[in-house]
């Protein structure tokens, strides 16, 4: 495998590929890659044929799940055979599923939580295609139906740190503003921590804020935010789906080190049409989905607006009419069955934000994503879903002040082509594979100055990489109890010319330069990703398991601070720069009760990082064309303690999360070397969720959070320069700000029920007993007493009430 | 408080790498306080006690001496504010470019004086300090003047019509060399203790006219303003700019604060730095 992708890179490399042109070429090359790829692939089934097959002829009961009432395919579905209920299968992420038998009579029995299981009996003489349509459970019907809908995925599969939120859940769950949130919902979950108040970003195990692949319809979004941090990227109307992987990912997922937030969209209703929305106080949702031709075809469009600046403009005042703020989003997603082998999907993102001072001063960014899909299902046991993925990230700064008028530009654009084989060997087989080709452009930053401007014009070289990708994985269960899950990533990734690429010593100066004329590879890592967890059943309902596996990131975040920012950097692994990476290994218990009604988990794991990038003290990060002599390098580790209760049935449902944990980084050049403690290390960090369903119309949900304040560094002594107090500081990160804890309520009062149309309202209140959580220290004389030194706190947040109308018909 | 976003797009251009964070808070100040309310408070902090280190602080100008240099000593951060002077220190400072060595005297505890040492540009200078049985060196140099032609003022609206006022610095930079300034504002006599370092990196050879934008506003109409251009080495315009940067808060969004780069050896805090000085005045109008 080492040598065809190599090979393939520099040979693809070679060829002069312009951005957008490249796609035929790609394609070309890919298939190229992908025949020598698949054969090699084939060849190992065929082995694993002739050593697993029973004498019986295997024939395979395949097909979609659908929700009945919208035809909206389920993901993650369980399936068995009545005869066979120990073998459990679940539907992928476009509803397929298959399983593979000897020819007989057969019960094929589907469950999906919040909805009525379905049983259809099979006559099975040949390989059968089924379409299995659930009906969705009805409130009166709530307690009963779900309790009997077995959910013990859990404890069986053999992949560990993996989380799912469904749509219901995250939006019973108080936010601030009222604004539903997928990315602040998973910051309750255990080995997930928050940036703080007034940011999206996140750590999981350890992991910085850029450690996290963000995937909205499996296109990368580089900066999930709005509003500078208040908002997520993610208008939760039209998501369907999220999976958190925190670190043992599955093979098919790579660049990365901390973990995977697996976001699919809604597909749309392919029944009847609908419209949805809400009007809250910061933003206004409007929700349309229909078929585009009955059973075959369907669409949504979703759309969000905030509309603060609605308010600026009614001032008389220029000074604040000028000044704007908002930010929009908008998905939209069609698909369309060709026939029952072959099924188009093609979606799309674009959000933007745009925040402006007055005349002096403008920025607008935001993200734009585009996939175009095509599911191929070959016979019953091989499925194959091709995608074509764009995705942009860009910033546009204003600035005019006196004389000077400038203007910056920013952008890192992807276009892939990703290609994923899922084939379904037998009920103890099932092989995942694939490829994956990337073309990076980033654009760091391009500065527009006007004539007679205090500053010069300047384009900073645009980078390019080309990464390239190579998948397998098998699942394996060898017999009743053990479980496999194991798989290695193959990944290249090129730095391309032309260009002048540079090392540099530990002061800042270049050692050598290359200077690189045509579009080949200046530099390749080449790096293998092994993925391996297994589990292990200790009864029906409990199990243990164990995992290890490594992380290879290649696209590198540059930012002075520890959250993430619309004008941050992304920089590709260079001469200079390696790839980080991380391997993890975890082990864990896992229980379910014998009603399935509440599910438990813990999970230890360790990390190690290698290639941790730091800042040089004063770091020039900014309209710097040798911007990587500016960077240290460091290792990190991380290592900790999740547990996890959830109750997932009942008037009363929720879940309580603890996570004990360290994260530490080392670099030569910070601390002389020593372990210090992460920024966002926390040691104890806590999360209960609990929604409670009244027997009227209201439903009451409320959580609470604690966690150790943030590792932050503090003056250990001061002294007088220039007449003024300074601060002298002696270790990195040696102090903690004060614990965090917040309280939250919410309450949603459903309109009474009107053929066809639905109504709530949602009153929250964020931060209930108004603790003031520190958002920043900082140190100053006493005005009243300047012979003394005061700490002085600054809290973003007392008490935020709000209100949201949500309404469908 | 008034933080805001001039500074840190400032900041952000002139790469001081505060950062555009803070603009999100800001833009929570100026909305969110009319219905919420932003709080501070002071609070206690529990701080180590870190054992005393040598402060220095040395300027050389091009203008006749004598020139001083102060050196002192850390407190614990409970200490009250009487920094402690360091009386006794051998000090030396040397022409490098043309030989001489001047020992300095100790006029008043802690505050030494140069002898017949002169500024002059192109010359390079060495501090030699021993206090006890620890020596201390740094090296610094003294650039040809870049010409400061004036200070004028850039008025920007502040909701409700008011004008705030900040000065404007106006120099061309010399083309082809890299650049280093420092300004001091003085308002009516009084120094604003705001911290205005630049570089020439985005601005070589262009005629430049910068704002002083400061935390608060302290120019109003009528004021007598005077600003201070220190012309300097890169030494200078590293402390200076990372001394800025070190006034991080400690939220997760802001740089981890560290001390200042300093030119002196043997870990000791301060600067010793050579710098050719101007002066220009102007009435806010």
């Amino acid at each position: 495998m080492q040598p065809t992708t190599h090979s393939f890179v520099t040979f693809a490399v070679r060829n002069r590929l312009d951005f957008f042109g490249s796609v035929f070429y790609i394609s070309f090359y890919i298939s190229m890659f992908q025949k020598s790829f698949v054969k090699l692939i084939v060849s190992l089934i065929t082995v694993l044929q002739v050593s697993l097959l029973q004498a019986q002829p295997l024939l395979s009961i395949n097909g979609t799940v659908k929700d009945a009432g919208s035809g909206e395919v389920l993901i993650g579905a369980s399936m068995f055979l009545l005869e066979n209920p120990q073998k459990i299968t679940l539907t992928n992420a476009y509803g397929f599923f298959s399983i593979s038998v000897i020819p007989g009579k057969y019960q094929l029995v589907t469950l999906f939580a919040g909805y009525r299981s379905d049983t259809v009996s099979i006559q099975l003489s040949s390989n059968k295609t089924v379409v299995i349509k659930l009906q969705p459970i009805g409130k009166e019907l709530t307690e009963v139906v779900v309790s009997s809908s077995r959910k013990n995925d859990q404890v069986t599969k053999p992949l560990m740190g993996v989380q799912k939120l469904t749509v219901k859940e995250m939006n019973n769950v108080p936010v601030i503003f009222g604004e539903r949130d997928v990315l602040k919902t998973i910051q309750l979950l255990p080995g997930v921590k928050s940036a703080g108040e007034g940011n999206s970003g996140f750590y999981v195990r350890g992991g910085g804020a850029d450690q996290n692949l963000i995937l909205l319809d499996e296109a990368t979004v580089y900066n999930a935010s709005h509003v500078l941090g208040f908002f997520s990227s993610f208008n939760s109307d039209a998501i369907k789906d999220l999976t958190l992987y925190k670190g043992a990912m599955p093979a098919e997922y790579g660049g990365r080190l901390a973990s995977v937030v697996d976001v699919k969209m809604i597909d749309g209703n392919n029944q009847t049409f609908h419209a949805s929305g809400g009007v809250g106080l910061i933003a206004s949702r409007l929700n349309l989905e229909g078929p585009l031709v009955k059973d075959k075809g369907s669409f949504i469009l979703s759309g969000r607006r905030t509309y603060a600046d609605v308010f600026l403009g009614l001032s008389r005042d220029s000074s604040i009419r000028d000044n704007s703020l908002y930010f929009y989003d908008f998905n939209a997603k069609a698909n369309y069955t060709l026939n029952s082998k072959n099924r188009l999907f093609l979606s799309g993102y674009f959000g933007r934000d745009k925040l402006g001072f007055g005349k002096t001063f403008g920025i607008d960014y935001g993200n734009s994503t585009g996939t175009l899909r095509w599911n191929h299902i070959f016979n019953g046991r091989l499925f194959l879903n091709n995608s074509l993925i764009y995705s942009n990230y860009n910033y546009n700064i204003e600035i005019k002040s006196g004389v000077n008028n400038i203007i910056i530009k920013s952008k890192i654009e992807d276009l892939a082509l990703k290609t994923d084989f899922q084939y379904f060997i037998n009920n103890d087989n099932k092989i995942n594979f694939g490829t994956q080709i990337t073309r990076h452009l980033l654009s760091p930053g391009i500065v527009d100055a006007s004539a007679n401007s205090s500053f010069n014009s300047q384009a900073l070289p645009v980078k390019k990489a080309l990464e390239a990708a190579a998948y397998f994985n098998h699942e394996y269960a060898p017999n009743a109890k053990l479980r496999l899950n194991y798989g290695i990533r193959l990944t290249s990734f090129s730095l391309l010319g032309p260009g002048n690429f540079s090392t540099y010593d530990s002061a800042s100066n270049i050692i050598q330069t290359t200077v690189a004329t045509g579009s080949g590879a200046v530099k390749t890592y080449l790096n293998p990703e092994p993925r391996f967890s297994a589990s292990w059943l200790l009864s029906p309902v409990s199990s243990v398991k164990a995992s290890y596996t490594r992380n290879v990131q290649n696209l590198h975040l540059l930012s002075n601070s520890a959250a993430i920012n619309p004008t941050d950097i992304w920089i590709p692994s260079s001469l200079q720069v390696k790839p980080e990476i991380a391997d993890q290994v975890a082990i864990g218990y896992y229980k379910n009760d014998l009603g399935f009604q509440y599910e438990f988990f813990v999970e230890a794991y360790y990390k190690w990082m290698q290639n941790q990038v730091d800042y040089k003290n004063g770091a020039q990060l900014r309209a710097n064309e040798n911007v990587e002599s500016q960077l240290l390098f460091g290792s990190g580790r991380a290592y900790g303690l999740e547990w996890f209760l959830k109750k997932k049935t009942g008037k009363l449902t929720g879940w309580v999360s603890y996570t004990l944990a360290r994260t530490e980084r080392s670099v030569a050049g910070i601390n002389n070397g020593n372990w210090y403690p992460a920024r966002q290390d926390q040691t104890h960090n806590i999360a209960i969720v609990g929604i409670y369903q009244t027997n009227s119309r209201w439903t009451i949900s409320s959580n609470w959070v604690y966690n150790t304040g943030n590792a932050v560094t503090f003056p250990s002594g001061k002294y007088t320069l220039n007449g003024q107090t300074a601060y002298y500081y002696t270790e990195r990160n040696g102090y903690r700000f004060p614990a965090y804890h917040r309280l939250d309520l919410a309450a949603t009062l459903k309109n009474k029920p009107r053929k066809g149309r639905e109504g709530s309202w949602t009153f929250s209140l964020y931060n209930v007993y108004g603790r003031e959580n520190t958002y920043s220290i900082e140190f100053k004389d006493d005005p009243n007493n300047p012979g003394k030194t005061i700490a002085e706190q600054t809290a973003l947040f007392k008490w935020v009430p709000s209100v949201t109308y949500n309404f469908k018909f | 408080m008034k933080e805001n976003i001039y500074t840190d797009l400032l900041a952000f251009f002139s790469n001081k790498a505060k950062s555009l964070p803070t603009a999100g808070v800001s833009w929570v100040w100026i909305i969110l306080p009319i219905i919420f309310g932003s709080c501070k408070k002071i609070i206690e902090v529990n701080l180590n006690d870190a054992s005393p280190q040598i402060v220095v602080e040395g300027n050389i100008y091009n203008t006749p001496g004598p020139y001083a240099i102060r050196v002192s000593k850390t407190i614990n951060y409970s200490a009250n504010n009487l920094f402690p002077p360091v009386s006794g220190a051998n000090m030396i400072v040397k022409d490098i470019t043309d030989g001489l060595l001047d020992t300095l005297t100790e006029s008043s505890p802690g505050l030494y004086l140069t002898k017949k040492l002169k500024g002059i540009s192109g010359h390079e200078y060495q501090l030699q300090l021993t206090v006890g049985s620890q020596n201390y060196t740094a090296n610094t140099l003294l650039p040809q003047p870049v010409p400061f032609d004036s200070v004028s003022f850039e008025k920007i609206a502040r909701p409700g019509g008011k004008l705030d006022y900040y000065a404007v610095v106006n120099y061309q930079d010399p083309p082809g060399v890299s650049n280093y300034y420092q300004f001091t504002l003085l308002v009516n006599g009084r120094k604003i203790e705001n911290t205005f370092a630049f570089e020439d990196r985005l601005s070589d050879g262009r005629y430049v006219s910068r704002t002083l934008r400061t935390d608060s506003t302290y120019i109003n109409v009528g004021d007598s303003v005077s600003v201070i251009m220190n012309h300097m080495g890169k030494e200078g315009f590293q402390y200076y700019s990372t001394f800025f940067q070190v006034t991080g808060n400690g939220s997760l969004q802001s740089i981890s604060p560290a001390n200042p780069i300093s030119n002196i050896s043997n870990k000791a805090l301060g600067y010793f730095l050579a710098s050719a000085t101007q002066t220009r005045r102007s009435v806010a109008k």
